[in-house]
């Protein structure tokens, strides 16, 4: 994927101005057809799931989706006047920055609205499942390792990756303990109980908090990092990916366009 | 200004991890030991203790002539609360007798006829859940108290001092018409009675029958203070899921206040006396607390003069894939909503003072999972002048757990070392991880040799002696008399041993931890080399009373 990546190109002077992340993801000719998009999108889904009873994902899913041609037109114009490593920052800044939307939901829905752990599962709640997770966040690390091999390498970018590996190590041993307990339960000859949402290293009960490795050490006295619940933990992993990524595709569009 | 550039994206990051750090800190209160005014003379008289077995570096399983629960064929929520036990010497021989208290068949009394032999006095008390050694009446005789499952009520046994077996006779308590399932006993009122706090368990009331428990006037959190002709009721709360009551010092006023440890999303309520109103007032001293708080346990775990508090709640020790399997189908059921501020976290807590209050630090020191916890105690184990953390655990119902073998969750029951430096770690080796479902646990002298015992009384299993025969400290007991006042066995005194290697603390306590009373007798531990200097004894009346010339391994019986 990485070695059919243009070179940076110099076709635009993204580089002038002051936020050029702005203008990256100015949606450009795209402005209108998008808040039509997002009009009909918002529209359609929040009524049906009013209206006709229709899952909230699906709601959700559905407003992605009237939305989706027109970003596909946005980011292939993203490419052409910027190249292909501008488009895939393009991209990367603009499905993060959804995901991170999820979280926020997830943790207003936990901490605002009093939702159970387990029901607190965003607007995409059919998406919070751990191999979701597990795919999601081995995408943004390829992106992110693409973006570098395309020129992105800052400081913030070094930051980014290494945050982006963190948490793909996080949700890679989530997913393995998840079919793992699922194993167990069959096994068991239990059915229809769901295995999402079990701590993983970081937080509460997680892997650093509990393991005989680590016990007694400092590492099982961080606050946080070892008391933290799931939510917090990953709407903080995704805070930190989104904060390394901006400064690091700012530098970048400075330095390289 | 470049290297600012060059250093700005690591101290950003710095500062979002010090941010996502700072989730945890939180604030409390002090407690403190109270200050002697007077000086009370004592005498004293030193008893050598029993000569131990040949160690053997771990604890011996003593099976006892006693089980709950075995009689019914299917245990069901709260059938799987169990039952507590007591210790004490009932009948004046040195050894500590038991008391057993039992949710399908009669409590027993089980007289210690030394080298852990007992022979069973069966009480014609049936269905009970917590079980106390108390003198109610202040006669220096030792009664029973027993609350009873649903609608029963307390049972008051009072002890008339006559041969064994017409010692005890089932007599009322003036004044106490709740219901009740966990107990406490202390002198609340200051006027030398011990006084009762009694709380309901509301949603098993809704079981045997009473819809709205609220509203009825016998169910909930009542403090019934000690008068001459009987007791006085005061109603602290309607609402009450009372798993264990706890008085002592929460907000370090030098009197103790009342903590009841609620089961499920009710938070659990603590009580101070307000002078001013001279009324109970209820405070929130805790900025974290268990959610399904089971029992609570405290202890100066330091040994700096600062108490630490200790509460159960159910969170699995094993996160190994096939202990979460045994495990989720119940936490998805159980799940509830999460309000927004609740202070509750599924979990043991473990409140230390700090600078700014009490902070719940048992994620840092090992012991925030102990399975599915019962009773817990601070005890010194092993004779090293720390105390150590013992905690049962274990849960059968088939309603939750129908998915496993008998409707039983099977866990180890979790021994924690002190390893002196704030931190607990767990010690399989010591070869106290039965796996009969515990519920009521008291660490206790059974045998008199001067190192503490766990006794267990265990759901639809025999009651369990665990034996200790760690190869350990010498010990040191002391009993306390004070004859002719109301409360004879000083309730409430506590009590420092002053060594070379620092001072010890211990309280007299009638009851605590999950439905059970404490042995009278207190135990300390402390290593060969320590110098032992003095016993100091601050009476409940704040007259303080110094004992020197002490020997190790020996039981003093100090009477004011």
């Amino acid at each position: 994927m990485n070695a059919t990546l243009p070179a940076p190109t110099l076709t635009s002077s993204l580089s002038q101005t002051r936020f050029p992340l702005l203008d990256l993801l100015h949606p450009r000719r795209f402005g209108r057809s998008a808040l039509l998009a997002l009009a009909v999108g918002l529209a359609a889904g929040s009524g049906l799931v009013l209206l006709v009873g229709l899952e909230r994902w699906m709601g959700t899913a559905l407003a992605i989706l009237v939305l989706t041609p027109v970003a596909v037109g946005k980011f292939r114009e993203d490419r052409r006047l910027f190249g292909a490593t501008a488009m895939l920052l393009s991209v990367l800044l603009t499905v993060q920055g959804g995901h991170t939307v999820e979280h926020i939901v997830q943790w207003a829905q936990y901490y605002l609205l009093g939702w159970p752990m387990r029901q607190a599962n965003g607007l995409l709640s059919a998406a919070n499942a751990e191999w979701v997770h597990f795919v999601w966040n081995w995408g943004v690390l390829l992106a992110v390792i693409g973006l570098m091999r395309g020129g992105m390498r800052n400081g913030w970018a070094w930051l980014l990756l290494g945050v982006a590996v963190g948490h793909t190590i996080e949700h890679s041993y989530l997913l393995v303990r998840h079919y793992q307990v699922l194993a167990e339960l069959r096994q068991m000859g239990v059915a229809g109980v769901t295995a999402q949402g079990l701590p993983g290293i970081l937080g509460q009960d997680g892997w650093l908090a509990r393991s005989p490795l680590t016990r007694n050490s400092f590492l099982c006295r961080a606050p946080g990092l070892t008391t933290a619940n799931r939510i917090d933990i990953h709407f903080w992993w995704n805070v930190l990916e989104m904060g390394m990524l901006l400064p690091a595709g700012h530098v970048f569009l400075k330095r390289n366009h | 200004m470049r290297l600012f550039r060059r250093y700005t994206p690591l101290l950003a990051q710095c500062i979002l991890l010090l941010l996502f750090s700072a989730c945890a800190a939180q604030p409390g209160a002090l407690a403190t030991a109270p200050a002697p005014t007077t000086l009370a003379p004592v005498s004293v008289v030193q008893i050598p203790l029993a000569a131990r077995q040949p160690c053997a570096d771990r604890f011996v399983s003593h099976t006892l002539p006693f089980a709950t629960g075995a009689r019914l064929r299917e245990i069901r929520t709260y059938e799987s609360n169990g039952a507590g036990l007591s210790a004490n010497d009932l009948d004046g021989d040195g050894d500590l007798d038991l008391l057993f208290a039992s949710i399908d068949r009669n409590s027993a009394i089980l007289w210690n006829e030394g080298g852990l032999d007992f022979h069973v006095q069966e009480l014609a008390d049936p269905f009970t859940r917590s079980a106390q050694i108390v003198d109610v009446n202040g006669d220096g005789l030792l009664d029973l108290v027993f609350s009873r499952r649903g609608l029963g009520g307390i049972s008051y046994w009072q002890n008339r001092g006559a041969s064994a077996a017409e010692r005890f006779v089932l007599t009322p308590l003036p004044g106490v018409e709740s219901y009740a399932y966990a107990l406490a006993w202390a002198d609340l009122s200051g006027d030398g009675r011990l006084d009762l706090v009694a709380g309901t368990y509301n949603t098993e009331l809704k079981q045997h029958g009473i819809a709205a428990p609220e509203t009825d006037e016998r169910a909930g959190i009542f403090y019934y203070e000690a008068g001459e002709a009987g007791y006085t009721a005061t109603r602290l709360s309607p609402a009450a899921e009372a798993l264990s009551i706890g008085l002592t010092d929460v907000d370090g006023d030098l009197r103790p206040d009342i903590w009841v440890a609620n089961d499920f999303g009710l938070e659990d309520g603590v009580w101070r006396w307000g002078d001013n109103q001279a009324a109970w007032q209820a405070i929130a001293p805790f900025a974290q607390m268990s959610h399904s708080t089971m029992s609570i346990e405290w202890g100066d775990i330091g040994n700096d003069g600062k108490l630490a508090f200790f509460s159960t709640d159910m969170n699995p020790y094993d996160t190994s894939p096939g202990a979460l399997a045994r495990w989720l189908p119940m936490m998805n059921a159980l799940e509830e909503p999460h309000l927004a501020g609740d202070p509750q976290r599924m979990a043991n807590v473990l409140q230390v003072h700090e600078t700014g209050g009490w902070r719940n630090v048992a994620p840092y020191r090992g012991v925030e999972a102990t399975g599915w916890s019962w009773a817990a105690r601070f005890g010194d184990l092993d004779n090293d002048g720390l105390l150590d953390l013992y905690v049962v655990n274990g849960m059968i119902a088939s309603n939750l757990f129908g998915h496993l073998d008998n409707g039983e969750l099977v866990e180890e029951n979790q021994a924690l070392r002190n390893l002196g430096d704030g931190d607990f770690a767990p010690v399989p080796q010591w070869g106290l991880g039965a796996t009969a479902s515990g519920r009521g646990m008291v660490l206790a002298d059974m045998d008199g040799d001067g190192d503490l015992d766990a006794v267990v009384n265990n759901l639809r299993s025999s009651a369990l002696l665990l034996e200790n025969r760690l190869c350990a400290g010498p010990g040191l007991a002391v009993d306390l008399r004070w004859p002719g006042s109301a409360n004879p066995f000083a309730v409430g005194a506590q009590v420092e041993l002053v060594t070379s290697q620092g001072v010890l603390r211990r309280d007299v306590r009638a009851s605590s931890g999950y439905l059970s009373g404490d042995p009278l007798r207190l135990h300390f531990g402390f290593a060969p080399q320590s110098g032992l200097q003095e016993v100091r004894i601050h009476w409940p009346d704040g007259a303080l009373s110094t004992v020197t010339e002490l020997l190790p391994d020996t039981r003093l019986e100090v009477t004011r």
